[in-house]
């Protein structure tokens, strides 16, 4: 039964539509994976000759189990953010003659063989056999290894319970969230030497191995933590993490002024606020102002232009790509109903260029502070601008009627690949590397400034002409529509 | 009011709608029925200028609807729940839909009116977003925004299916209303015949995406149709 269990699982990763559809993006997956995985292998394999040097004279086993403790609650703060919790798979079982101890030990062991249990072994294995088994024999280094993956695994079911807890007792959760905090900075402040604290625990693992009991019976006291709240909740609306919530936000009363443009601005404003996925964009553009520190203020990108160009289409149109590289399949739930509606397709495209505007000209003056760096970055991000608004813009466009996949708004983004295809990638590049194609003829003239005035001018070209290049791209909608609409429709 | 001239849709090879010839004239009540798979909703789909005809056209007061969308300003239509915007509120879908129509709020009000009875209490002034609402619920919220603009067609995808009695019983004499009070020009599809027979006045089968019988009401045509799909 349950092997059966774990088929359907299997099969539901293997049948979804994100790999059944995109071959492109599933290499894209495996490259990113095989590359993650290559880096950590090679860290697990060349980590006591780094940390030999580092700290030379030092016991390399020693200093790696210093530093596991400090690890470990990194790891936390990673699943916090980033891994989901397994619980809606169980809805269709509930019915069905299938005991209840079952299905939630179905629940728990389903979120063992997962992205972060999995990686860090790439990373403990090789360094176990470079340095761990030479220094303490191939017994210790296995009750030391088990010791970690029980502690990964401790952590793992740890955060599904406290994740859990958020939506009925956020109590517990916050004291949690404050407990790791708080030992990190008394860490910082030299008030506790989480180090020396994480020497002990690890290290008296290799001189007394029967320890490994501590963290065996701490992980199945967590998992029964996790087994008995599951047990005593098994209905899908206690364990749904998000409930059906109260409506917020009213009217945008000043977008009224502008008529139907302002009733579809305020309509895609509200999508905006009340979904997830897009809430995070919010903050994932947010976080890309904070781009420019990479590169401001080192004197090997200042003296160039290229990559100042670069940082500056991305400073004022990252908010655009994100949003953008999606469009309209943030409105695939009810496109059918837009297409009957009473919007022109000029009207549905120009809604989306004045909102778009606003919020990158924001972007542009929310980073006119790397001025500091040096006025000529306030030139280039001014032109990268005008050229975002004049020409960026209609890329967009242009590409986004290939966008036919269906978005589903309810899930979260991160490490979410639902709609992504490879269409989205190919998009991407002449957004970004256009502008300094355009630049590069002038930068081997060597009259750099003169490049950075053609980006700006052909934005504002794309500026005036903004009319004309709404109505071709309208037109470019209406003639995908049928495609579109047949593509959101097969959920 | 819509003229169907040898419309066809072929998915695949498989022809899904082949219909040479349907004239309905304004003020007429049409009901399609057939079962599962006869080509009902793509028809309807291809009449909204969802789906683009393999052959054919549909002409909407003589304009072909692919060509101009001039046939949107009075046509209401509620297919299934693609048509909601689910992540507003009741109120703010109908307000949304109102203002694309140019209708205050107070006339927005003043339609929603004869609604009464069907919302039985349970869609306006919920505070809670489209999505959240039952398939009936949000079927009645469906088929009131179509109504709201007043349009002179209105084309309804089963609308009694998902409702219970009471509220198909009251969706059923709200449409006799607007046909008798505004004379609209009505498409409906069920599987409810019974219902389908006291609504529309032109009854049309549809089989496997062929046309196979075209007739008016009248006290014999539940018989008839009950004969027709027994098998």
């Amino acid at each position: 039964m349950f092997l059966t269990l774990l088929s359907h699982q299997w099969r539901s990763e293997l049948r979804s539509s994100v790999f059944q559809k995109s071959i492109a993006l599933n290499i894209i997956l495996g490259l990113f994976i095989v590359y993650f995985g290559g880096i950590f292998l090679f860290l697990g394999f060349y980590l006591d000759d780094i940390l030999a040097k580092i700290y030379p004279g030092q016991n390399v086993v020693t200093i790696f189990n210093g530093m596991l403790l400090v690890y470990f609650l990194i790891d936390l703060f990673f699943r916090f953010l980033m891994q989901e919790l397994p619980v809606l798979a169980i809805q269709p079982y509930l019915h069905l003659p299938i005991s209840k101890n079952k299905l939630v030990h179905y629940v728990l062991v389903k979120s063992v063989p997962s992205f972060f249990n999995l990686l860090p072994l790439l990373f403990f294995v090789p360094f176990m056999v470079t340095s761990v088994i030479p220094a303490f024999g191939s017994g210790m280094a296995i009750v030391w290894l088990l010791t970690l993956v029980v502690v990964t695994l401790l952590n793992n079911f740890l955060l599904l319970y406290f994740k859990r807890q958020m939506s009925n007792k956020p109590l517990y959760t916050l004291a949690f969230g404050i407990t790791i905090v708080s030992l990190m900075l008394l860490d910082y402040l030299d008030v506790l030497q989480l180090q020396v604290i994480s020497q002990a625990i690890f290290g008296a693992i290799l001189v007394q191995p029967w320890l490994v009991i501590v963290p065996v019976l701490l992980l199945a006291g967590a998992y029964l933590l996790n087994f008995y709240f599951l047990k005593a909740h098994t209905y899908p609306e206690e364990l749904r993490v998000h409930k059906a919530k109260e409506a917020t936000g009213g009217d945008i009363a000043f977008l009224n002024r502008f008529g139907e443009l302002g009733k579809l601005i305020e309509l895609e404003l509200k999508l905006i606020w009340r979904h997830k996925r897009t809430k995070s964009i919010i903050i994932m553009s947010a976080i890309f102002l904070f781009y420019g520190f990479i590169f401001y203020g080192k004197g090997n990108y200042m003296d160039g232009f290229g990559i100042l160009i670069f940082v500056g289409i991305i400073l004022s149109g990252m908010p655009m790509f994100n949003y953008g590289q999606f469009l309209p399949g943030w409105q695939s739930g009810h496109f059918d109903g837009l297409l009957t509606q009473r919007i022109s397709p000029y009207q549905f495209l120009s809604a989306k260029y004045w909102m778009m505007v606003p919020v990158m000209v924001l972007a542009f003056i929310l980073t006119l502070p790397y001025g500091f760096f040096g006025y000529k970055i306030l030139l280039i991000n001014a032109a990268a601008l005008l050229y975002n608004v004049g020409v960026n813009v209609f890329i967009v466009f242009f590409f986004s009627v290939y966008n036919t996949q269906k978005l589903d708004l309810s899930k979260s983004a991160s490490f979410n690949w639902q709609g992504v295809g490879a269409s989205k990638f190919v998009m991407m590049l002449p957004l970004m590397v256009l502008p300094i194609l355009i630049y590069l003829p002038f930068g081997l003239l060597d009259v750099p400034y003169a490049g950075i005035a053609a980006i700006g001018g052909l934005g504002l070209l794309g500026i005036i002409f903004q009319k004309q290049l709404l109505t071709f791209s309208a037109n470019r909608f209406t003639a995908h529509k049928y495609k579109l609409a047949a593509g959101y429709r097969q959920s | 009011m819509l003229t169907i001239n040898n419309l066809q849709k072929v998915y695949n090879g498989t022809t899904v709608v082949n219909i040479p010839e349907l004239t309905i004239t304004a003020g007429e009540s049409v009901g399609l029925v057939g079962n599962n798979g006869a080509g009902k909703t793509t028809l309807f789909r291809m009449i909204l200028d969802l789906i683009r005809p393999s052959k054919g056209e549909v002409f909407s007061k003589g304009i072909s609807v692919m060509e101009s969308g001039d046939w949107k300003n009075y046509t209401g239509s509620y297919l299934d729940e693609g048509f909601l915007i689910d992540y507003l509120t009741t109120e703010e879908y109908f307000k949304f839909i109102g203002d694309l129509n140019g209708l205050s709020g107070g006339d927005v009000a003043e339609r929603l009116a004869p609604f009464a009875d069907l919302f039985n209490g349970e869609i306006l002034g919920q505070r809670k977003y489209i999505r959240d609402f039952s398939k009936g619920n949000q079927k009645k919220i469906g088929v009131a925004a179509a109504v709201l603009s007043n349009p002179e067609l209105l084309i309804l995808d089963e609308p009694f299916a998902n409702l219970d009695p009471s509220s198909q019983i009251r969706l059923k004499n709200l449409l006799k209303n607007l046909r008798e009070e505004k004379q609209m020009t009505m498409l409906i599809s069920s599987h409810d015949l019974s219902h389908v027979i006291d609504v529309c006045e032109r009854i049309v089968i549809l089989e496997k995406g062929q046309l196979v019988q075209d007739m008016a009401t009248n006290e014999n045509t539940l018989r008839e149709l009950e004969t027709y799909f027994t098998v």
